[in-house]
């Protein structure tokens, strides 16, 4: 009953106009950024955090998932009706929607894509709102040695699961980590890496190197295109799929939930990853695997599902925990932090109607993307016709603002920038920034826990193995590591992966 | 060429003549946030500008430059121009540990303090169903087990650090100091067991959950308004003196009307009525000083502070 209650609460605080307001507006934005190709929610939100100060916090908050929700549904339409993935966790949904597409079946494709998302959202959000509250008494018990166990587990499944070569995905980490310790140390007060410059004692912001390595770079990259080469948009035909496409549909939008969902939560895990896996696992599963790549609807739904439910699921760990599990979440743990708000297990006691509401607006945010996803497919495509020679330097002009009102210093600009140029070598090299961030995040979070739990037992390092939880994760990870090695599993990743290169 | 230049340093001079007379005109006075946007002392300042405002006549935009622990915002302070026109938040321990040990990008001497707004005692935290009810217990605990209390900070000089050394040497204990990255990353530490006890001021310590949270001690010379059933260390027998302090500096050499007419609209709105009221939301324990008494006060601080670093280099 008490769970009941609860959730009632929270759509009461959802359902106020403001907010259903703010709720529309981000999958608004979601799905137009979705839409178009090379802006990911990443940047989108980086860009809009510090507006969001200005913003009633419930509002700001549900705005920004509404983004990262929506950003998973509009990417899918460009996918399909004209191979071009707006979002890296949609590119496996290109592969078998464009085929579709191509065979006058765009039509059921998108409605598999958004009722497969619409589906697996909503489990999602229940199993956020079931799990959360379970999840948040046992994350007290998470103290300095269970903390880095779980880091060390996380930064290694983003390396297995990163997209290309395993040693690149450890180069970008190990960057990431470095770039982790600029700054002041919690524990002696000693300066490091700032090279006497008092605007690095406190360290560097997320979001300038996020702006840097995916808003920046990504502009620079598309320089080198000139002129756009025509989008090509295949004919749209009869909307509503087949009832085979259901019956072939239904039991894949179940297992990319399942995989969506429970990826979701791992750290390192979110929505590109979980689409990834469950497109290779619908593979494997099929009894036509010949059939993917030549427009499997199964290949649609299955991905569609998973990226929706990662997305959503990866609420799961920053809500109850306070800790992020993918850049993302990081962005969203930023955007809690300006409203002074820390996300674990004390917001879901103190401010209860936070926690539900933000629940409660991820599932009418879900409906909503139904409602503006089907009828206004066609809008949508229309998006792609804005010339990029408009469209760039608006992106510029808002990077440029979002990071300089961070600490209103211009110092913070000119090194996402640097950031930006840094970022471009990277993708020249196909080197995942993806990692990097992870690294970023997590390094120091690895490190100050390792000194708190040592401190703590006073040097003794036994407490890591002696704990319980510390001691399954770690377990976990010396299997996730055993596996990496093993040649069965190496070349399963690389196969999942492989679609990608496309 | 000589006589232009000497009508134009006349005319100079009769400019600041001008603004002195007429400060403030409709220039908006800059108000520098040593802290990010939603922390404690930006939403105090943020609070108060209004009513500054009104009583000057004068815009105050607020301008976040968080940073170094308040070097960067201090820095900027003292590269402004001296005619009133920027102010800056200036908190202690915060202003006056900065210079112990580290080489700064300003000269401490020329930034003056214009009034105190808020002065927060420190306050010994455990959990509710902690077996150290009281200071005594957990000292005694301490002294059988050195080494096995520790205690959640918010980094190396910070208040609750602080407070730890002087109880460490009024004691004769040895605590083992945790750092935490923020006072709530702390609390939720506190609440799962892994630390024995945190630090909180007053103020944060009467709006957060009393049913997990228990105060043991506050560290003021006399009980804090806002905790009057609360013993202080002193009281408990131990000798640990420990409080922030909040409030708003210029530089020296900005004319000593306009800061005293500073200091002045601080008093006046902090006698307001609706300030009050504001305040008593955000549990600010409003102690007003003027600039000249706040800062005779300092160097007595800064010489217990530099005491107490010279505990952690001993330390070290």
């Amino acid at each position: 009953m008490e769970f009941i209650d609860l959730l009632a609460l929270g759509f009461g605080a959802a359902l106020t106009p403001e907010n259903l307001f703010f709720c529309l507006l981000g999958a608004l934005l979601g799905t137009f950024i979705g839409v178009l190709p090379g802006i990911g929610p990443t940047t989108t939100i980086a860009v809009l955090l510090p507006i969001t100060f200005f913003l009633p916090p419930l509002g700001g908050i549900i705005m920004l998932a509404g983004i990262y929700y929506g950003a998973q549904y509009g990417g899918s339409t460009t996918a399909i009706l004209v191979n071009l993935p707006g979002e890296a966790s949609t590119v496996v949904t290109a592969i078998d929607g464009y085929k579709m597409a191509q065979k006058g079946r765009a039509g059921a494709a998108l409605a598999i894509a958004a009722l497969g998302s619409f589906f697996a959202g909503t489990v999602a959000t229940f199993a956020l709102a079931i799990a959360g509250p379970t999840l948040s008494g046992f994350a007290l018990s998470f103290g300095p040695a269970e903390y880095v166990a779980l880091m060390i587990f996380g930064l290694l499944a983003a390396t297995i699961l990163a997209r290309g070569p395993v040693l690149k995905a450890i180069g970008m980490i190990l960057i990431g980590l470095l770039l982790g310790t600029v700054g002041t140390d919690l524990s002696t007060g000693a300066s490091r890496l700032t090279f006497g410059s008092i605007q690095l004692y406190d360290g560097i912001d997320f979001i300038v190197i996020a702006i840097g390595l995916f808003g920046f770079s990504e502009i620079i990259e598309n320089l080198e295109k000139t002129g756009s080469s025509g989008v090509k948009v295949a004919k749209l035909t009869r909307l509503w799929p087949t009832r085979e496409d259901f019956k072939r549909a239904w039991p894949a939008v179940l297992r990319g939930t399942g995989v969506g969902t429970f990826l979701g939560i791992l750290p390192g895990g979110g929505a590109t990853l979980a689409s990834f896996s469950a497109y290779s696992l619908e593979k494997r599963v099929s009894k036509r695997p010949d059939e993917f790549g030549e427009g499997a609807v199964e290949g649609v739904a299955g991905p569609e599902a998973a990226n929706n439910a990662g997305a959503q699921s990866s609420f799961i760990p920053l809500l109850t925990l306070g800790i992020p599990s993918n850049n993302m979440m990081a962005m969203m743990l930023s955007a809690f932090v300006i409203h002074g708000l820390t996300p674990g297990p004390q917001i879901l006691q103190s401010q209860p109607q936070f926690f539900w509401g933000l629940v409660a607006s991820m599932w009418i945010g879900n409906a909503m993307l139904l409602v503006i996803n089907l009828p206004l497919i066609g809008l949508w495509v229309r998006l792609l016709t804005i010339p990029y020679r408009l469209l760039y330097p608006a992106i510029l002009l808002f990077c440029c603002v979002g990071v300089y009102s961070l600490n209103n210093r211009i110092f913070d600009v000119a090194l996402a920038a640097g950031f930006g140029l840094i970022g471009y070598l990277f993708r020249k090299a196909k080197c995942e920034p993806g990692p990097l961030l992870l690294g970023f995040v997590l390094g120091p979070l690895l490190e100050t826990n390792l000194r708190r739990a040592l401190l703590i037992s006073q040097g003794d390092a036994s407490v890591f193995i002696e704990r319980p939880i510390s001691l399954i994760l770690l377990c976990a990870t010396a299997l996730l590591l055993l596996m990496m090695i093993l040649p069965n599993f190496r070349k399963s990743r690389e196969e999942a992966f492989k679609g990608e290169e496309v | 060429m000589k006589k232009t230049l000497a009508i134009s340093v006349v005319a100079l001079l009769a400019a600041t003549g001008t603004a002195q007379a007429e400060w403030p005109t409709d220039r908006p006075i800059e108000l520098i946030v040593a802290f990010a946007p939603g922390g404690g002392t930006d939403i105090m300042l943020r609070t108060l500008a209004p009513y500054l405002e009104n009583i000057l006549g004068a815009e105050i935009p607020v301008l976040n430059r968080p940073g170094a622990s308040g070097e960067i915002a201090y820095t900027a302070l003292a590269q402004s121009n001296p005619d009133g026109y920027t102010l800056s938040s200036l908190n202690t321990p915060g202003f006056l540990t900065l210079r112990i040990g580290r080489e700064l990008g300003f000269d401490p001497a020329a930034i003056c303090p214009i009034a105190r707004i808020v002065e927060d005692p420190g306050a010994l935290i455990v959990q509710a169903s902690s077996p150290y009810q009281t200071m005594e217990e957990l000292v005694a605990y301490a002294k059988a087990n050195p080494g096995a209390v520790s205690m959640g900070t918010t980094g190396v000089g910070t208040d609750e650090h602080l407070a730890m050394l002087q109880l460490e040497e009024a004691a004769g204990i040895d605590i083992t100091a945790v750092p935490f990255a923020g006072a709530n990353e702390a609390k939720t530490a506190l609440l799962g067991g892994h630390v024995t006890a945190i630090g909180l001021n007053v103020g944060e310590y009467s709006i957060a959950d009393q049913n997990s949270l228990k105060a043991i001690g506050q560290f003021a010379e006399e009980r804090s308004l806002l905790a009057p059933d609360l013993l202080t260390a002193k009281e408990q027998g131990f000798d640990v003196i420990q409080s922030s302090e909040r409030g708003l500096a210029t530089r020296c050499d900005v004319p000593e009307d306009i800061r005293a007419k500073l200091s002045d609209a601080v008093d006046q709105a902090l006698a307001s009525p609706e300030f009050l009221e504001q305040a008593k939301q955000q549990a600010l324990p409003l102690s007003y000083l003027s600039g000249a008494e706040w800062v005779e006060q300092m160097p007595g601080r800064l010489e217990r502070y530099t005491e107490i670093f010279s505990l952690i280099e001993a330390g070290r």
